[in-house]
């Protein structure tokens, strides 16, 4: 039974094995195969997700040190160590640290939470409705968002992205379109490719009313909202940081903690997991209800950060494989360094301009992606 | 499971003769239904350990309704389930998970696993936050059980079909059952493949003692390779017992709406469709 030697596209194929009829060399040549990457399947994982943590570290050092301020690593540290030790220190001293602490760390803490929650919840949401192209995005939660944003610029207190007003606005309409998604999949036990057009559906009809905010605004109006719609992490405060970060960290750890039960509903499909002993209509309120509020709150304080939630799962499974155990963390470190490295390009590259982490993160993440995708050695898709 | 396979044996005479002793797997009454639609009506059968029940039927006959009703994967309306003296519908689901596996007829999803991590699968019933040592020797057990030790690190979907169902097989037996539970295993699968998988999934069934039930299309194929068949019609079972008192050519016929002839081989009955086109053969 060992000869059976065909893959489905061919193209990573044991050839030789097949056509000289030799049946028990099949895996070995398989292994042998120059063409195939056979290391990347092998490599200790828990060593992946230290080298992305560390990787995750560099980067936020180096996000904290770099700016127009002209702040050396040194000036970073000396800044922390006597904010944390409250030992006083000169003017310009103080300056340096207001703009460590005040204004980078902030941002880099808003930056690394916005991009490790958009990951997972994209992780998540593609192992559940197992479609590849799913992201927080094509639900039409940020358009949910960004037309909650756009009601509080026209007719509410607009004081700037991140105030209450519209955080609660963009936040109330993103939870609505997800409550929408969420009941329809409770009630109707609606199958993945209905809730994958629904929530189409959903991204236009949102796209729309925001649209037609943006006919009856007044100039002003209009550039803010079109502005809220680049997502950015400009202006991120430490409450802001403790209001993303808090329940980044805890939907996080309780879906690594289901990662044994996404596993069986991605791979096994629902039937299945059933067998395997898996709540299968639990597990998918759960984690589909952790994802969805996940982007709902990032969202509704950033704007829209449309790309991460679609390619930074992408990263990570080609990087360290589908299982969800060692998936999650590592497409949370690997969407936070993929933000946090966008907003840090985008505000040193055109210096002093600041560009807006959701136009950067697109034109860093488009190129890697199609790169990723057009050199992986197999077809994952 | 070495290459170049040798003809699979005759399967062992059904055996009627298992001793009292030994639990059997019993169902009895069984109903399912959707909605309205009956699907399966006070249906009753019997396993035996250590053998191969084929369900034969046509399609929408209920084979399928049975396999996944047995692992809970549908809800009986009515019926008991019971092996030996333990009701497996009484069990909490993880537990069931552990006493019946179910091999479904396709795997579906865009992402793929390795060979390890898609038998590691079998293992969520008994890992609880993480895999153990004994839950990765298990999974080694049944890939090399299956003859996929070589494949370990190659992706499901770089596989052959026959490979593929073979991962799947060594999934379900990665969770310890005691039944297996198979929804067509060789509907996917090439002649050669067919015969291999209904040949391991035969010898899997006497030399580890499971209770196999297996919903399965080929008349023939299963006459080879099970102990026992029944034969499904419209949510009942016609007719039950070894293939070769099953098949009877007017049992087919009414069961089938076609008629066939029946010749016995070696004690193995084997069916021929009777195609009306052989009347009007080119001349």
């Amino acid at each position: 039974m060992t000869s059976s030697g065909t893959t489905h596209d061919g193209a990573v194929d044991a050839g030789a094995a097949e056509s000289s009829g030799t049946a028990e060399s099949y895996g070995e040549a398989g292994r042998g195969d120059p063409f195939r990457l056979a290391g990347r399947r092998n490599r200790p994982k828990i060593a992946i997700l230290a080298a992305a943590a560390l990787l995750l570290a560099a980067t936020s050092v180096t996000a904290v040190a770099v700016g127009a301020s002209g702040i050396s690593l040194r000036d970073v540290g000396w800044a922390l160590w006597t904010r944390a030790l409250g030992i006083t220190i000169s003017t310009d001293e103080l300056a340096t640290q207001t703009v460590v602490w005040e204004l980078r760390l902030p941002r880099v803490g808003l930056a690394v939470a916005a991009g490790a929650g958009l990951a997972v919840a994209g992780v998540v949401l593609q192992g559940l409705l197992r479609n590849p192209m799913v992201s927080p995005f094509t639900l039409g939660i940020s358009s949910a968002a960004a037309f909650g944003a756009s009601l509080t610029i026209l007719f509410g207190d607009s004081s700037g992205r991140g105030s209450v007003g519209m955080v609660a606005s963009a936040l109330g309409m993103a939870l609505l379109c997800a409550g929408l998604l969420l009941g329809l999949s409770w009630l109707r036990q609606a199958s993945p490719v209905t809730l994958i057009l629904v929530g189409t559906a959903l991204t236009y009809l949102f796209q729309a009313l925001t649209s037609t905010m943006q006919y009856i605004a007044s100039e002003n109006q209009l550039s803010e909202i079109v502005r809220w719609s680049f997502g950015s992490v400009n202006a991120a405060t430490w409450a802001q940081v403790a209001a993303v970060g808090i329940p980044v960290l805890v939907a996080t750890a309780l879906l690594i903690g289901q990662a044994g039960n996404l596993n069986a509903i991605a791979f096994a499909g629902d039937d299945a997991a059933r067998s395997l002993g898996v709540h299968v209509p639990r597990t998918r309120l759960i984690c589909s209800l952790l994802a969805v509020m996940l982007a709902a709150v990032i969202v509704s304080f950033t704007g829209v950060i449309g790309f991460v939630g679609l390619v930074a799962p992408h990263i990570a499974r080609l990087l360290i494989g589908a299982d969800h155990r060692f998936l999650l963390p590592f497409a949370a470190v690997a969407g936070a360094v993929l933000v946090l490295a966008a907003d840090t390009a985008g505000r040193t590259l055109f210096s002093p301009a600041v560009i807006p982490v959701g136009i950067v993160v697109a034109f860093l993440g488009a190129p890697l992606f199609i790169n990723l995708i057009l050199t992986r050695r197999r077809q994952f898709l | 499971m070495t290459a170049p396979q040798p003809p699979p044996p005759l399967p062992a005479q059904p055996s009627s003769l298992s001793p009292t002793s030994v639990p059997t797997l019993e169902i009895r009454g069984a109903h399912f239904a959707y909605g309205r639609r009956t699907v399966l009506d006070d249906l009753d059968l019997t396993v035996h350990r250590g053998t191969v029940v084929g369900l034969l039927g046509p399609n929408g006959s209920g084979k399928s309704t049975l396999i996944r009703g047995i692992c809970r994967i549908h809800r009986p309306k009515a019926g008991t389930f019971m092996l030996g003296d333990v009701d497996l519908h009484r069990l909490p689901p993880r537990e069931l998970a552990r006493t019946a596996a179910y091999v479904p007829q396709g795997s579906p999803g865009p992402f793929s696993l390795t060979v390890t991590e898609a038998v590691m699968l079998g293992r969520t019933p008994h890992v609880r936050l993480r895999p153990s040592r004994e839950d990765e020797r298990h999974v080694r057990e049944a890939m090399e059980l299956l003859d996929l030790a070589a494949l370990a690190d190659w992706y499901v979907d770089e596989l052959s079909g026959g490979q593929a169902q073979r991962v799947v097989i060594a999934r379900a037996l990665a969770q310890q059952p005691q039944v297996l539970l198979l929804d067509e295993p060789t509907s996917a699968l090439d002649l050669r493949h067919q015969v291999e998988t209904l040949h391991l999934v035969h010898t899997l069934a006497v030399e580890r003692d499971l209770y196999v039930l297996m919903a399965i299309h080929d008349l023939n194929l299963a006459a080879r390779f099970c102990h026992q068949v029944a034969l499904l019609h419209d949510g009942r079972i016609v007719t039950a017992g070894a293939p070769a008192g099953v098949y009877r050519a007017d049992l087919l016929e009414q069961v089938y709406g076609l008629p066939v002839e029946i010749d016995i081989r070696a004690g193995v009955p084997e069916v021929r469709p009777c195609l009306p086109a052989r009347r009007v053969a080119p001349s």
